[in-house]
């Protein structure tokens, strides 16, 4: 596999938790790609517009790149935090259909600006990393922060705050859960880490232009984690490396790629319906490796 | 039984003040008016469709009241919330068991102890020394509750799973972790047969002895109510027709009227049966 390929998976991997951190708290919002486009804009325009970002022009330093993360993030956490009030009184696809509504503004904004470039874009984004390896690597970095903050949560009082909401919101705010500031953490850490994504991304990609976040885009970041599975972490992080890879590994049989990627899409919640990972399983998985290594451990002693 | 203790407290810990709520065509609450002395059991009867459990959602937050109001230990609660009651001290239960199924029952618990568990950021997420050591005490505190209620036997289960009575006795302990001063019962034996019934008014005795709590509970069972109540109000289409000791409730007309059928005689297969456990 080819490292620019595994680097897109990683990012796949990363807006897959962007979807899943609001879904965490049975929100289901599709403004993620919107918000990845914005954190893309943020370092597209910082590091071919300022010169304390750009670098050399081919290539950016590190320091910069982070910082048009952090600004990134920063931007898409705002934009979230300002519409987070009144779209999250929304429920369910009422929501969804509002935060599609989000990312259509959001691109017309991209595409009609007088900064964005239009619909070419922005080009010539200068690159933090000579090669895909190294981009592979500071994601990695980057997935597994988030891997682990996702893991701290299900022992934190706001995981579990976040998990009342998604089983009974009404039970929870008798409980005393500031149920709508708990669902705007939510969303807002869902854009936060989309925005960051786009940051990396728009240098990864050396250009950046309005369709990274599109309708379609939306559609393919809720299949991660509807394939994936929704209730744990690594649902998503499974879901959004898998049909990344998909339709680059499928490029062999030709035009009939997209209908199997298609088929994927649809024939995952027909067999899986939870997604592909679920308590059980992993439960499953972990005994299956208990007993490997308890084998493992007994096969010195006998003789 | 114990003898009211009107008087003692020189303001009530909850005051519903001329509630009327109004949906639609349907006048649930007309002018309904309450006092809770800090303390008392107090039992809330009426036929189905009364507007028990509309007086429920007006007092715990959920349904905000289109005339008059409720006051806390004398000051207003308009516009706190479900969320900002419960923080006051308001727990409920619900009549049709909205548990957080898909956690395991000492989750549900944790989550009642949601404002006991407020901790630095920073610290929890990199589980600091006080971090751990504060989690180990909610996870005590949640033990002792489901101890309490009999629970801690089936803490690792997914609240989902549980049978019918333990489901009804999870919800109390979830509502207990919220250290409520006022708890809210909605028809907790529903659904219970009598054994089950003696067992819950006892629980009820030990929970307010324990968390010195005040309850206000719905419960159709009249017997039941009339034993562990120290006050009673009868509700009927809307408007409170009595309020009083359970003797004094027991023989006043109206209510014979609505909540019998008028024959005053404990007529219908639920009175007869009701009649023969509480007697």
């Amino acid at each position: 596999m080819d490292a620019a390929l595994f680097e897109q998976m990683l990012l796949g991997a990363l807006l897959a938790l962007s979807v899943y951190l609001p879904l965490r708290c049975g929100q289901l919002s599709l403004a993620t790609p919107g918000f990845y486009a914005v954190g893309g804009y943020v370092a597209a325009l910082l590091s071919t517009g300022v010169p304390a970002f750009a670098g050399s022009g081919a290539t950016s330093p590190l320091p910069a790149l982070l910082a048009e993360m952090a600004l990134g993030g920063a931007l898409a956490g705002l934009i979230a935090l300002a519409i987070g009030g009144p779209v999250l009184r929304l429920r369910g696809i009422y929501l969804a259909i509002a935060t599609i509504a989000l990312v259509e503004i959001l691109r017309v904004l991209n595409l009609n600006l007088p900064f964005t470039g239009g619909a070419m874009g922005i080009f010539g984004i200068p690159q933090p990393f000579a090669n895909a390896e190294g981009y592979v690597l500071f994601t990695l970095a980057l997935l597994a922060l988030a891997c682990w903050l996702c893991q701290r949560l299900e022992s934190l009082r706001l995981g579990r705050a976040m998990a009342a909401i998604r089983d009974d919101e009404l039970a929870a705010a008798c409980v005393g859960i500031d149920t709508p500031r708990t669902k705007l953490i939510a969303f807002v850490a869902s854009a936060v880490l989309a925005g960051v994504t786009g940051a990396l991304a728009a240098h990864f990609f050396n250009s950046w232009n309005a369709r990274a976040g599109s309708f379609d885009a939306s559609i393919t970041t809720l299949a991660f984690v509807v394939f994936g599975g929704s209730r744990l972490w690594p649902g998503p992080v499974l879901g959004g490396l898998v049909l990344t890879a998909l339709p680059e590994l499928l490029r062999p049989v030709g035009d009939l790629r997209l209908i199997l990627f298609g088929a994927v899409i649809l024939l995952g919640p027909l067999f899986f319906p939870q997604g592909l990972v679920t308590a059980e399983r992993l439960r499953w998985l972990a005994g299956l490796l208990d007993r490997g290594r308890q084998r493992g451990r007994q096969a010195p002693q006998t003789p | 039984m114990n003898p009211s203790p009107d008087g003692v407290v020189p303001v009530p810990l909850l005051q519903v003040e001329a509630v009327s709520c109004r949906f639609g065509g349907l006048l649930a609450l007309n002018q309904v008016s309450l006092e809770l002395e800090e303390g008392e059991i107090f039992g809330l009867i009426g036929p189905n469709g009364a507007g028990k459990t509309t007086l429920f959602n007006v007092i715990s937050g959920l349904t905000p009241p289109s005339g008059g109001r409720c006051l806390w230990r004398g000051a207003p609660t308009t516009g706190l919330g479900a969320s900002g009651l419960n923080r006051l001290g308001i727990a409920r239960t619900f009549q049709n068991l909205r548990l957080f199924e898909s956690l395991s029952v000492r989750e549900n618990v944790l989550v009642g102890l949601h404002h006991a568990a407020r901790a630095p950021l920073l610290g929890s997420l990199l589980a600091s020394g006080a971090f751990r050591r504060q989690q180990g005490q909610l996870q005590e505190r949640a033990m002792e509750l489901l101890s309490l209620l009999e629970l801690e036997a089936l803490a690792e289960q997914r609240a989902g799973d549980l049978p019918y009575g333990d489901r009804r006795r999870l919800e109390i302990a979830r509502a207990l972790a919220t250290a409520p001063r006022l708890l809210l019962l909605d028809e907790p034996a529903a659904g219970m047969n009598p054994a089950e019934k003696d067992d819950l008014r006892r629980l009820i005795g030990t929970i307010r002895a324990h968390f010195a709590l005040t309850v206000l509970i719905i419960e159709h069972h009249v017997p039941l109510m009339m034993q562990l109540c120290d006050r009673l109000a009868v509700l009927n289409f809307g408007r409170r027709i009595a309020l009083g000791s359970p003797a004094a409730v027991r023989t006043d007309p109206r209510v014979i009227e609505a909540y019998l059928g008028g024959s005053g005689g404990g007529s219908g297969a639920r009175s007869g049966g009701a009649g023969g456990d509480g007697r």
